[in-house]
């Protein structure tokens, strides 16, 4: 297998609809899902989302990225996929998979709080390179009021 | 590159030599059958290794089954109970190919069929809809309303041109299985053959069921591939027919999903239409057009009329245009806004720009006096060399000074393969033929094509002179004007209808106009008496 490491950026806009519980479980869903699926395939990175959108960073070998973002391109609760950026990279920024709810909303920011606890996201590794900077303006710019 | 596309199939693939050896086999022919490694497997006897818990004596059957030539399934033990069927193909150059796949695209279809299979995308093929569409025909229930949605990639070509046709095969690939992920379980995908895929449906509830398919595929198809390191946007546009309801004869449910799939490109890509009858019709109108169009030029169905260009220098008929005309028995005149672009798309313009430029400069050989003729040119005759000798060969023949032809050309013409037409125009401007820039004013009107060529004239859009009349289009008349004249071109109005508009043009120091207050295009036999008459009326339409 070709070790070869490649990162992926990707925005989408999330379409689940319903109330934050609905949202709450659903994102429940994907982060179990994805955690386990994610860990197999030696696939890390991190999922951030709010109510207005998703925005991922997956990072391992290129089939396994293709993979699963095929399995994520099928999924019916988000629309619109961007990529901002693939790439091939010298080093993971992430050495697991995580999700992190980033928002502004105060009701969502209570609602999603004990996801930001359970995780380990470190939002610092975000820090410094312009495509994440460009995914927290989206992010901000796509919250649902 | 071949083996790059089938290696990364979900399908299994294995190939036997005459010893029915493994000489191939991909990775998903090794995970079928519950083996470690694809690559341990070359060298070794089929069978002998694949199965793991047949006796003997089973094996020794398989074996003899496996040297059948007309053998064309055998079904394996593998993982305990679990039974797995091996599709073999005939054998080609002693060479036999073997196929497996656990996700077989037809459930409770017959399983003779490794012709009925694609070998890339593991999906059925095109026998299979012939199969299904005979299974159609026979029935003798009053069918269920049964859906073709045909399905093609856009830009698939763009993607093989560019970035290869092992990147173009995976992307088959993928988006075979995205289309399998949006489809129900008993509906059937097909790969018909290159990008077209089809996907049959036999639900009662149609078109609702057809729709929601369709809208979801054009959807999932237009989300970016990641594809050997690279980002790849392809997208779906789809056309779909359903039996009764448009679609009777269920042989027709291809050309008429085919016929909407047409329908759905012209309509801008990236989205599903369904079958109207409408389309049909306008298919079978554009198909006679086209064949009467191909034939126009023998049977000598095209004239040319010439409109006189008038000097206000000195309000002498300075030259014509020579307009094409097509009078067709049944249809009477057909505009050239209607069939020329149709000539461009069956390069038919190629023979009937040929016929203009040679009739034209003969016809202007034969005019008493010095005028010129002004003939255009379709920027398609501009894509080869090939206009070169037309221009030449049509001086030649008609013994027509070269000084007197004037070509038109738009601006498309400058905005492909610029360098090689600007050769091109540079030989026939060299020969002493004069350039004009035609519909100036429209289109991308840069700026930039005007300095590119030394152009002899520029022909000022009518909808400019048809403009209606206010300081703002006087301004940017006048602006056009003295931009020509500052570039040292020839300026000439077209459309001019009105003793206002030809007012403000010799006001506003235009060279030259056409249009109809000067006169109508006119039949070649009545210039001469249209020259006599402009000399001895004097005619001052100056109020």
């Amino acid at each position: 297998m070709d070790k070869t490491l490649y990162r992926l950026v990707y925005l989408s806009r999330n379409t689940i609809t319903g109330d934050d519980d609905r949202l709450q479980d659903e994102i429940r869903g994907i982060l179990d899902v994805s955690q386990r699926n994610n860990r197999q395939a030696g696939v890390t990175g991190a999922l951030m989302f709010n109510t207005g959108c998703f925005a991922q960073v997956l990072e391992g070998p290129h089939n396994r990225i293709q993979d699963t973002f095929e399995r994520i391109q099928c999924d019916p609760r988000h629309s619109h996929v961007s990529v901002l950026a693939f790439d091939r990279v010298e080093a993971r920024y992430f050495s697991d998979w995580d999700m992190a709810f980033v928002g502004q909303n105060a009701q969502s920011i209570e609602q999603f709080a004990d996801f930001n606890e359970r995780s380990s996201f470190d939002a610092k590794a975000l820090d410094g390179d312009t495509v994440f900077e460009l995914l927290r303006i989206h992010l901000d710019e796509a919250e649902r009021a | 590159m071949l083996a790059e596309s089938v290696g990364a199939s979900a399908t299994g693939v294995a190939i036997l030599d005459e010893q029915d050896r493994v000489v191939y086999a991909n990775a998903a022919f090794a995970v079928q059958l519950h083996l470690p490694h694809a690559a341990a497997l070359i060298d070794t006897l089929a069978l002998s290794t694949w199965t793991h818990s047949a006796s003997a004596q089973e094996r020794d059957a398989l074996e003899q089954q496996l040297r059948d030539p007309d053998a064309s399934v055998l079904d394996l033990q593998v993982a305990g109970s679990e039974t797995t069927t091996l599709y073999l193909d005939d054998r080609r150059e002693g060479r036999r190919i073997v196929m497996v796949s656990n996700d077989w695209p037809m459930p409770g279809a017959p399983r003779n069929v490794i012709a009925q299979l694609d070998a890339l995308t593991g999906l059925a093929n095109r026998a299979t809809y012939d199969e299904y569409v005979q299974s159609l025909s026979s029935s003798k229930e009053e069918s269920p309303a049964s859906a073709v949605i045909l399905l093609d990639l856009d830009r698939f070509k763009q993607v093989n041109d560019t970035l290869g046709h092992a990147i173009g095969d995976s992307l088959l690939i993928l988006a075979a299985k995205r289309m399998r992920s949006a489809i129900r379980s008993d509906d059937i995908l097909i790969r018909l053959g290159g990008d077209e895929f089809v996907i049959l449906q036999a639900h009662n509830k149609q078109p609702e069921s057809a729709e929601s398919v369709a809208e979801r595929l054009v959807e999932l198809l237009q989300r970016p591939f990641l594809i050997n390191g690279h980002q790849v946007n392809s997208g779906a546009s789809i056309g779909i027919a359903v039996l009764g309801q448009g679609t009777r004869e269920p042989e027709d449910l291809l050309k008429h999903a085919d016929l909407a799939l047409y329908e759905a490109k012209r309509l801008g890509r990236s989205r599903y239409c369904f079958f109207e009858s409408s389309l049909e019709s306008r298919a079978l109108e554009r198909r006679n057009l086209e064949l009467d169009l191909r034939r126009a030029l023998c049977l000598r169905q095209f004239s040319l009329l010439y409109q006189p260009q008038k000097s206000l220098s000195d309000d002498s008929i300075s030259g014509f245009e020579a307009l094409i005309r097509w009078d067709h028995p049944v249809r009477g005149r057909v505009s050239p806004v209607d069939f020329i672009p149709l000539a461009e798309e069956l390069g038919e313009i190629h023979a009937i720009g040929e016929w203009v430029m040679r009739t034209a400069c003969q016809q202007a050989a034969t005019w008493e006096g010095e005028q010129s003729v002004a003939v255009n040119v379709s920027p398609l005759q501009f894509e080869d060399d090939h206009i070169v000798d037309v221009v030449t060969k049509a001086l030649k023949d008609s013994g027509l000074a070269p000084e007197r032809l004037e070509i038109e050309i738009t601006e498309s013409t400058l905005m492909n393969n610029t360098e090689e037409v600007m050769q091109r125009l540079w030989a026939i401007k060299n020969m002493g033929v004069g350039i004009a820039m035609d519909d100036f004013g429209t289109g991308y009107a840069s700026l930039s094509h005007l300095n590119s060529f030394p152009f002899s004239k520029l022909k000022i859009d009518k909808s400019f002179i048809q403009a209606e009349q206010s300081p703002r289009a006087k301004a940017l008349m006048d602006a056009i004007l003295t931009m020509g004249t500052s570039l040292g071109m020839m300026t000439i109005a077209e459309g001019v209808e009105t003793p206002d508009q030809y007012k403000e043009l010799a006001q506003g120091g235009c060279n030259t106009v056409q249009g109809y207050y000067i006169a109508k295009p006119m039949a070649p036999d009545t210039i001469e008496s249209f020259m006599r008459s402009m000399q001895t009326v004097s005619i001052t339409p100056v109020g």
